[in-house]
């Protein structure tokens, strides 16, 4: 499989100048190489720090435990589901997972075909509740215009889903995502979506920037 | 985006029009039928495959019906 690469633009979180960025339609053996090697000592740092800081296991990001090489192998080959990855600094500074085969819950929507955005995580360093001052900053929000892009180059004209953890449920709305409330059939996680509508005014924002 | 092939699709008039009703209710175009059901019928396939069972329930009565896959 060609693993297709565009450029995309990131924003140094301490001077906010643009950084250059690759964006990959695909999460390969060296993002997984990076998560070991890169990832994995931030995140022990971090735990370690919010224990020295006697932060409560409530206000700790949700996704530590995540083990991206178990993600990635369990659909390893299945077409329902595609990664992208987005690299910049020489390193892996974002992964998202998606599934194809969902559908829409939105009342507009119901029944209709959309991208699920299964996982989506930001490297440790680039993350305002883990740093004081994240490296990079717009990682998600590009892996997220992604998974949108995605869905109009599908046919399914913009539409996506995901369910949020606690700490992004604020962005999510900020971005214009429909809150369906929490699901009980999925941790009680805030459920959310992006009508056609909202996917429209969403990327022309996006594309402003 | 990936690079695509074109084949041509021979399909009865029943076929076709369950294809045509899909797309309109799906509001999605028939290709897009069709690499959808080509992902779930890949992704069901696999989870048999390895021993799994595919399930429907009603979600009103909780009553379970198993789709027999050959």
């Amino acid at each position: 499989m060609t693993v297709e690469v565009s450029r995309v633009y990131l924003l140094d979180g301490g001077t906010g100048d643009g950084v250059e960025a690759e964006l990959r339609d695909a999460i390969e053996q060296a993002q997984i190489s990076d998560w070991e090697r890169h990832w994995i000592p931030a995140i022990l740092a971090a735990i370690q720090d919010l224990v020295a800081r006697q932060v409560p296991h409530s206000g700790w990001p949700q996704s530590l435990h995540w083990c991206w090489p178990k993600k990635i192998a369990r659909v390893q080959g299945l077409l329902a589901f595609r990664g992208f990855s987005v690299v910049a600094q020489g390193v892996t500074q974002g992964l998202a997972q998606l599934d194809l085969t969902k559908t829409c819950r939105e009342l507009s929507q119901k029944g209709k075909p959309l991208i699920y955005v299964e996982y989506l995580e930001v490297a440790p360093w680039n993350r305002s509740e883990l740093c004081v001052l994240p490296r990079l900053r717009g990682v998600g929000t590009v892996m997220l215009t992604a998974a949108v892009a995605l869905s109009n180059e599908e046919g399914f004209k913009g539409r996506i889903g995901l369910h949020s953890l606690p700490q992004a449920d604020a962005f999510y709305r900020k971005i214009g995502m429909t809150d369906l409330g929490p699901d009980p059939s999925y941790q009680n996680l805030r459920y959310f979506e992006m009508t056609v509508e909202q996917a429209c005014a969403f990327f022309e924002k996006e594309e402003g920037r | 985006m990936a690079a695509k092939r074109t084949m041509t699709l021979n399909l009865t008039d029943a076929e076709m029009q369950a294809l045509d009703e899909l797309s309109a209710r799906k509001d999605i175009s028939k290709t897009a039928v069709l690499r959808q059901a080509l992902r779930l019928y890949q992704t069901i396939d696999a989870r048999v495959e390895k021993g799994e069972k595919l399930l429907f329930e009603n979600d009103a009565t909780k009553e379970k019906a198993e789709l027999m896959l050959l």
